[in-house]
């Protein structure tokens, strides 16, 4: 018996060395830094405690940025949920299976694509001279129009960019949900008069809930990681309308001031903030 | 309550034809049981009649009007299914009202019919109940009260009892019984059991291969099958089939010679007996032909006999109280009014 309870561990081990190593040390790394006044530009630093913390609850651009983080992921959430059931319900209902396999792999390409060229290709696209959207503009009415020029246009720009490569890919998701559902029940609502929209909101939506709650967590865990998308397209700009909590940290410790133990008690807080969140959430669901 | 009517109806799948010419007349408060091997389409026409499976050619009325195009809601049917098809996620309650608040029926007619269909199934208990919550049982009950309710013109089962355990599907179907002695609901009921299709219906209509192959009261199918398909298919245990020839006012093969029950032109025939048909009698009473008792298996009330004469073999259902050894040597009989002649070539009920 006593084997029988060593071997997991054995298996087990190797792995979690890995594990540890990757994820506990840079985090227990910057928990520490986070406590100390440490910048880019000196060798030494001293352990000021929690006095980064507080700064940063009087700090504006902190709190703007925890604003912006916030419309962030509520937007491109809930955005993201919708593309991908509307278009889901639509394959599902208008499409036929050979259409179905061929708007799945042309639905499948932008998310396999990594942030960064999507970032690019969609900048490029909307670029005031020479881009693709903004060319009718153009070539209609002569103005050039710079759409990540505005607070709004580049949060939108951003988020359209972001649901562009996650709504298409939760639509084959969906659908393949859909299409997993078993068909008498379907069938049984048609008889009960249900028509075509009331079939879903009555009846294939409500029996996917748990799947496409989980789906709404993966974007939001998703969604917070976006900071490639962000700094390419507008680095947060433009002024800082864009500028998300991983933007902020990545200016404050990178960009501007070498500010590393500041930015790390922002990725400290933003650590402790998701967990809490999503542990609260999830418990929620499973009830 | 209706009248349904299937005129030369035809279904297929791309090219190929599943279903021909299909012609049904079922009258008002009438219980109909299409009995069939799977595969025989019979699950087909009555998803045909739902309004669930597209109509490739033909006219379907119900109560007089043509229904092949319209939606499932508005062809006054209810449908209970085989594997229930009850909304998971809703109560007992939400599944059976589902229907009438579609339909926009007023919140307290809702409450008043649900009282009254809940009570006729007993479903008090389980209202706010989730059907995973629920047997097999008490969730074909919640399928039926979900059709009731709506009190449709004609009532479609699609093999409710097939997912059940023996008892209950006993339990359930004398219930169906009962309910439709009560609605007088006209009903088309499938299936492929045939105790269910004979203590039920009003008249069975025996399918095969997308064809009707019998229709008729259970009595008629069971004491004068049209078809030799129809003999073996209805009737536990099956019917024995002998191949002879018909010659001269006898029934030969060699070995056995029996008498015509009329009179038959030259040719090959296939005799079929019911097993219960089949007495065991003395030797030299007259009719009797001898044979050889291979096996004896006992079945509580009766005891089924496998006997052989020459090239044929026969089962004999006889009372358990008898005891015969294997390998005995016997002599059976079988009344004439007990025959049953078919053309081997064509399968066809050959009658004097």
């Amino acid at each position: 018996m006593r084997q029988r309870t060593a071997l997991p561990y054995l298996f087990l081990g190797p792995a979690l060395v890995v594990l540890v190593i990757l994820a506990a040390v840079p985090t227990i790394y910057a928990v520490n830094i986070s406590l100390q006044n440490r910048t880019l530009s000196a060798p030494d630093a001293d352990y000021v405690w929690f006095a980064n913390y507080l700064r940063l609850f009087s700090d504006d651009r902190f709190l703007n940025a925890l604003w912006v983080s916030l419309k962030w992921e509520l937007l491109t959430v809930s955005a993201t949920m919708v593309v991908g059931i509307g278009l889901a319900l639509a394959m599902f209902e208008a499409a036929n299976a050979r259409w179905r396999a061929i708007l799945c792999l042309l639905f499948i390409i932008p998310v396999l694509l990594p942030r960064v060229c999507a970032a690019f290709v969609w900048k490029f696209s909307f670029h005031p001279l020479y881009g693709a959207t903004t060319w009718p503009v153009r070539a209609l009415t002569g103005e050039t129009p710079d759409l990540l020029a505005t607070p709004w246009g580049a949060m939108l720009a951003v988020a359209f960019v972001d649901v562009w490569q996650w709504g298409l890919f939760f639509a084959v998701i969906i659908l393949k949900l859909l299409e997993s559902l078993p068909p008498q029940p379907i069938e049984a609502a048609r008889i009960d008069r249900a028509k075509g929209w009331e079939i879903h909101s009555f009846i294939t939506l409500p029996m996917l809930k748990l799947p496409l709650i989980s789906l709404v967590l993966v974007k939001a865990i998703e969604s917070l990681r976006s900071f490639d998308l962000v700094y390419v397209m507008t680095r947060g700009g433009p002024g800082i309308s864009t500028e998300t909590l991983d933007m902020y940290a990545y200016s404050q410790g990178f960009i501007e001031a070498g500010n590393i133990s500041y930015a790390s008690s922002m990725a400290v807080i933003m650590m402790v903030l998701t967990v809490v969140m999503f542990t609260t959430i999830w418990k929620r669901v499973q009830k | 309550m209706a009248h349904v009517e299937c005129r030369n109806i035809r279904k297929s799948y791309g090219g190929h034809e599943v279903i021909r010419d299909f012609n049904l007349s079922v009258s008002d408060h009438e219980f109909v049981a299409f009995l069939g091997p799977s595969g025989c389409g019979k699950s087909t026409i009555l998803r045909m009649v739902a309004g669930l499976e597209e109509i490739s050619g033909g006219d379907l009325m119900i109560g007089g009007a043509r229904m092949n195009d319209r939606d499932p809601g508005d062809r006054g049917i209810a449908m209970v299914f085989q594997n229930y098809a009850l909304y998971p996620h809703m109560s007992v309650r939400g599944n059976i009202t589902f229907a009438l608040e579609r339909a926009g029926v007023a919140k307290d007619e809702i409450a008043r019919r649900l009282g009254a269909v809940v009570e006729t199934l007993g479903l008090g208990a389980y209202l706010e109940r989730k059907p995973t919550e629920l047997s097999g049982g008490q969730q074909q009950r919640v399928a039926i009260a979900r059709a009731m309710i709506k009190t449709p013109e004609v009532f479609l089962f699609d093999e409710p009892l097939s997912n059940l355990d023996a008892r209950l599907r006993g339990h359930l179907r004398v219930e169906i019984a009962k309910l439709h002695r009560a609605l007088k609901t006209t009903s088309i009921y499938v299936t492929h059991d045939q105790l269910e299709a004979m203590t039920l219906a009003d008249r069975i209509v025996l399918m095969n291969q997308g064809r009707i192959e019998q229709m008729g009261t259970p009595e008629e199918i069971y004491t004068r099958p049209a078809t030799l398909f129809a003999a073996g298919f209805i009737g536990t245990p099956n019917m024995n089939f002998l191949e002879l020839e018909a010659a001269e006012g006898r029934l030969r093969d060699g070995v056995l010679d029996l008498a015509a029950p009329f009179a038959l032109a030259p040719g090959k025939v296939t005799l079929g007996i019911r097993p219960g048909a089949v007495k065991l009698v003395a030797e030299g009473d007259p009719g009797a032909f001898p044979v050889l008792a291979e096996r004896d298996e006992f079945h509580g009330e009766t005891r089924l006999l496998a006997l052989r004469s020459g090239s044929q073999s026969l089962l004999a259902a006889i009372p358990a109280t008898v005891r015969i050894a294997e390998g005995e040597r016997l002599w059976a009989r079988v009344e004439e009014a007990a025959m049953h002649v078919f053309d081997t070539g064509s399968g066809m009920r050959l009658a004097a």
